[in-house]
């Protein structure tokens, strides 16, 4: 109660602009997005006309937009399991205090830094299974000799390899900011009561990081669903379409197709299932 | 003091014409890719180096120059924003002759040429060095007004490795018959003597790359264009026959399914995800006997390559005749156009015109040491006949002139049926069922016909 | 909390394993910049090779310096427009708790979701209305819609578990509220703040669709030409590791050195 009274008079005034700098930028883009997915447009044709929810039906129908979705739901799924749980691991161990710690810490945000697109021919280069590090020389040396990229289902793992390898670090950094605020106080009253690590995990730093960990599933959620760069210079969605997702999808729908009116319904539909999902997520976690 | 003034005002007066020369002189802005390898002269290798021969060509046009380089999926989405939008920000475009001329040009986005090569004639681009098939392949439609320039460019042909050639007593095949044999061959050959390579390189990863010389496989088995009934490759053809898509007809199947059988077969495992690149590479590595059709990769090999049997033992040949007697396809030139809505299009045309002129091809084949070439006087230029001789030159003229640009329709929805085209063939090169992998390929494109108002 | 017995053998098992898994790749990218292309291909691989620095001698003499420079721009002004945009809002969120503010927040955190090929082309031309088009303010407007959600969302969710009273008896004291944000909020929650500022950066460091697509010749990236040159038409696998390089020194020592603030705030932890 004090606490709302405190807030009267300043309610919204630091949330103002903001809000309205966002609602500035955004409001054309999403009313201009939502009107494309309602016509018949083929870029750099004479012809348009009102489509209804034609482009609907058609994105829905797809077969193509059935299986990418599969695909997609996969990719999300372990991406954003793999990244949240290394990246947590990581920033149990890393919150410990050590020599080097500073620089490890530095060292494991590498791969996050390098640029998504040579990340992801990085990681075709070396999973090549003649030319490539590991693919052709790792894996052979115990005995694996099968190329992970021209098989379907390896090439899915190896697109989610590469992502965890890229994004893993982000949830670190958040995670160990998280940890931050858990007070010390907690951990001295734990040890003292003679609980060991497994018990201070479950019942204090997941309980109190409860909300950081369930914002960095969120925040990972909505990056692992509108990945596009390591994906398309990794596999460019292949073997056949076995790695394509939704964005790769749209890209090619809207840019190589050129059927914007196509496109911009898909991304309306991507964006439908990002905010149920997360506001699901959201309610959840009781942000 | 006045001496001073004096001097002043003749450095003034020196400066003027100087300064309005400068402010009249128009900017040019390209949009291309293959940043570092084209006109590596002029931008250095790195594509980002204003370098003195820059200048000195600014200076001789009276153009300012400027390139945006991207990477192709960047730069569809900014040429597609920019032609959209009728900025005309971007003066010439980078357009491949296997979609771009296509659909740019019946859009009416592209500048047709010929006037300007009639009534502009520059001193370095001369059309009548140009091979007229790599101008035809930029005509749109076929026999129509001519929408861009050829830069680099290639016909079809096999690169083998003479050495393992001869060591299983092989002699480069003439058929595809004689392909499957050789492959045979070598296959088990390399096998018993526990050779780490593969009979052949080839390319199928998902999207457009594979389509150009999986169509020339088609085009071989089928003796004609197999991708519209009747061979029907241009719009009125197809609106005037009605004639229907037949990618799961017999015709096309036969040589969709000869280049699944032979990468599957012959070809290195991981390929249903190569690219150009992959086949470079394997052959650059020397773990491939041959590299076909697109026989340029294997000229970027030979000439990165450090192991001294691929330098010394690699050679051209024609591609295949498949049983239909036409050799195998695989057509292509990296052309250059003027978006319509160019402010500067004299301006732009001079730039295109030495950007594609002699000049800039002989330094390109100077550069790279690739002889794929659009001009037979750079083609049989001293520097690729000392590097590959004679004959080998020869041969490559001989591919072109048998060349059949118009392998492929030329609708706008061109790279539509090469992305899906190509996908098709990775799906199947990595182990669908071909059959399955056709039929909804066919599904796919008599839709996309319908839609695009052909059979009326 | 300390990691004692077994839990400190997993912990530096772990640690070993996932730094090689982590380090590899990047130990060849950058092996791979001094080799020439043909060697990068050679399997096994040779531990003994003689290093070229061709490549990067094409980086540093091939124009690369204003590349930097448009990514640093970039960069740091997406940092600070984040943060005047991001801090109040988020300090606003935490604090004020409504049906109202807390659709706000969602429909804040809602506008990192749209796909970027769906709305790539209405943003061009909505800078194209505003002259904007080959500036980098364009890129930052951009960006801010892509940096805003999780800027506010993760620093909202830190200030929340601050305890309220440590503001309550400095306004009490006569501090406003913007004094009491400055003063007291940022101080304790500068772990967040370093770490949003780190992840800003990144993301800014290698954000490829809008910054290529809203500029041209005068604003290009770094990531716009790794990704040119890392694209399907060129070869130069050694150049792109020295550029990918290059491009990454600037992010570690960024990292490397606001990393170390990323500790506890000492105040909390003495008022709790």
């Amino acid at each position: 109660m004090r606490k709302t009274s405190l807030w009267e008079k300043d309610k919204y005034r630091f949330l103002i602009p903001t809000v309205l700098v966002c609602a500035l930028l955004v409001s054309f883009p999403f009313v201009y997005m939502l009107y494309t997915s309602t016509q018949y447009w083929i870029a750099l044709r004479p012809e348009r006309s009102f489509a209804g929810l034609g482009n609907y039906r058609s994105v829905l129908l797809s077969t193509e937009f059935r299986q990418s979705l599969l695909t997609t739901v996969i990719f999300v799924i372990s991406s954003v399991a793999g990244s949240i749980v290394l990246g947590f691991a990581l920033a149990l161990v890393l919150n410990e205090k050590f020599r080097g710690r500073n620089v490890i810490r530095a060292l494991l945000t590498i791969p996050a830094i390098i640029p998504p697109a040579a990340a992801g021919f990085t990681w075709k280069f070396l999973l090549n299974r003649d030319v490539g590090l590991i693919g052709g020389f790792f894996l052979p040396l115990l005995g694996v000799k099968r190329a992970l990229l021209g098989d379907p289902g390896w090439a899915l793992f190896s697109v989610i390899l590469a992502d965890v390898w890229c994004q893993t670090p982000l949830m670190f950094l958040i995670l160990l900011a998280g940890l931050q605020a858990i007070p010390m106080e907690l951990f001295d009253a734990a040890r003292i009561d003679g609980a060991g690590f497994g018990q201070v995990l479950v019942r204090i730093i997941i309980p109190l990081l409860k909300r950081v960990l369930g914002l960095a599933v969120i925040i990972r959620f909505i990056f692992a669903f509108t990945t596009f760069d390591v994906i398309f210079t990794m596999t460019g969605g292949g073997p056949g379409i076995a790695t394509q997702t939704l964005p790769l999808l749209g890209w090619k729908t809207g840019f190589l197709y050129y059927d914007l009116g196509q496109a911009a319904a898909l991304a309306v539909v991507m964006l439908l299932i990002t905010v149920f999902f997360s506001s699901t997520l959201v309610r959840m976690v009781k942000l | 003091m006045r001496l001073r003034r004096f001097a002043m005002l003749v450095v003034l007066v020196l400066m003027l014409p100087l300064t309005g020369f400068a402010a009249s002189r128009p900017t040019v802005t390209i949009l291309a890719f293959a940043q570092g390898f084209a006109w590596p002269e002029l931008f250095g290798s790195t594509g980002l180096e204003r370098t003195e021969k820059l200048a000195e060509l600014e200076d001789r046009l009276g153009v300012n120059i400027e390139i945006v380089w991207g990477d192709e999926s960047t730069v569809r989405m900014k040429a597609l924003t920019d032609l959209i939008a009728h900025t005309g920000r971007y003066d010439i475009l980078m357009v491949g002759s296997d979609g771009g001329v296509q659909l740019y040009g019946w859009g009416g986005y592209l500048e047709p040429l010929d006037y300007y090569l009639e009534n502009y004639p520059m001193e370095w681009f001369d059309p009548k060095e140009v091979f007229p098939k790599f101008l035809d392949a930029n005509r749109m439609p076929p026999g129509g007004p001519l929408y861009a320039l050829p830069y680099y460019s290639f016909g079809a042909g096999m690169i083998y490795r003479a050495d393992i050639f001869e060591r299983y007593g092989l002699t480069p095949p003439d058929t595809v018959d004689e392909l499957f044999t050789v492959l045979q061959k070598l296959k088990e050959g390399l096998e018993k003597d526990g050779l780490d390579m593969y009979p052949i390189t080839m390319r199928a990863a998902p999207g457009e790359e594979p389509s150009l010389d999986l169509l020339g496989f088609v085009y071989a088995y089928a003796g004609y264009p197999a991708i519209f009934e009747g061979g029907a490759v241009t719009i009125e053809e197809i609106k005037k026959t009605k004639a229907k898509p037949i990618l799961n007809s017999e015709d096309f199947k036969k040589g969709f399914t000869a280049y699944v059988e032979i990468l599957r077969e012959y070809g290195p495992p991981g390929a249903s995800n190569h690219t150009w690149v992959d086949m470079m590479n394997l052959y650059a590595a020397g773990k491939a006997v041959i590299l076909m059709p697109s026989a340029i990769n294997g000229y970027a090999a030979i000439t990165i390559t450090e192991d001294p049997a691929v330098k010394k033992y690699s050679r051209f040949a024609l591609a295949p005749k498949g049983p239909s007697g036409k050799r195998i396809q695989s057509f292509w030139t990296f052309s250059l156009g003027i978006n319509a809505d160019s402010k500067h299009k004299l301006a732009a045309w001079k730039v295109l015109s030495y950007l594609c002129g002699r000049e800039a091809i002989q330094a390109f084949a100077e550069r790279t040491g690739w002889p794929n070439v659009p001009m037979r006087s750079v083609l049989y230029s001293q520097n690729l006949i000392d590097r590959y001789g004679l004959e080998q030159i020869e041969l490559n003229e001989e591919s072109i002139d048998i060349a059949e640009p118009y392998y492929f329709p030329y609708i706008p929805e061109l790279p539509d049926f090469m992305d899906k085209i190509g996908t098709a063939c990775s799906r199947a090169v990595a182990g669908e069922d071909i059959d399955k992998v056709l039929d909804e390929l066919q599904l796919w494109a008599l839709d996309r016909m319908f839609k695009a108002g052909y059979y009326r | 909390m300390k990691l004692e017995g077994r839990w400190k053998l997993f912990g530096i098992v772990f640690l070993v394993i996932y730094l090689l898994f982590s380090l590899v790749p990047i130990a060849w990218v950058v092996i791979s910049s001094f080799k020439t292309h043909y060697q990068t291909l050679i399997m096994p691989p040779k531990l003994f090779f003689k290093p070229t620095v061709t490549a990067y001698k094409n980086v540093f003499l091939g124009g690369m310096g204003k590349v930097f420079l448009n990514s640093t721009k970039v960069a740091v002004i997406d940092i600070f427009a984040a943060m005047v945009f991001g801090i109040p809002a988020a300090y606003s969120l935490a604090r004020f708790k409504s049906g109202v503010t807390e659709n706000i927040g969602f429909w804040l955190l809602s506008l990192r979701m749209a796909p970027a090929f769906g709305v790539v082309i209405p943003v061009y031309i909505l800078m194209r209305r505003f002259h904007l088009l080959d500036t980098t303010v364009a890129v930052n407007a951009a960006h801010l819609l892509i940096n805003i959600p999780f800027a506010v969302w993760l620093l909202k969710s830190y200030i929340e578990e601050i305890p309220v009273e440590i503001e309550e008896s400095a306004l009490v004291d006569g501090a406003t509220r913007f004094q009491t944000l400055v003063h007291i909020i940022l101080p304790v929650s500068m772990p967040m703040v370093v770490t949003v500022a780190i992840l800003i950066f990144i993301f800014s460091w290698n954000e490829l669709f809008f910054a290529f697509v809203l500029t041209s010749s005068e604003g290009m990236t770094v990531p716009v030409l790794v990704a040119s040159l890392a694209g399907s038409m060129t070869f130069n696998w050694p150049l792109l590791c020295a550029i990918s390089v290059c491009s990454m020194v600037p992010a570690f020592v960024f990292a490397f050195v606001v990393q170390r603030h990323i500790v506890r705030g000492l105040t909390l932890g003495a008022i709790r």
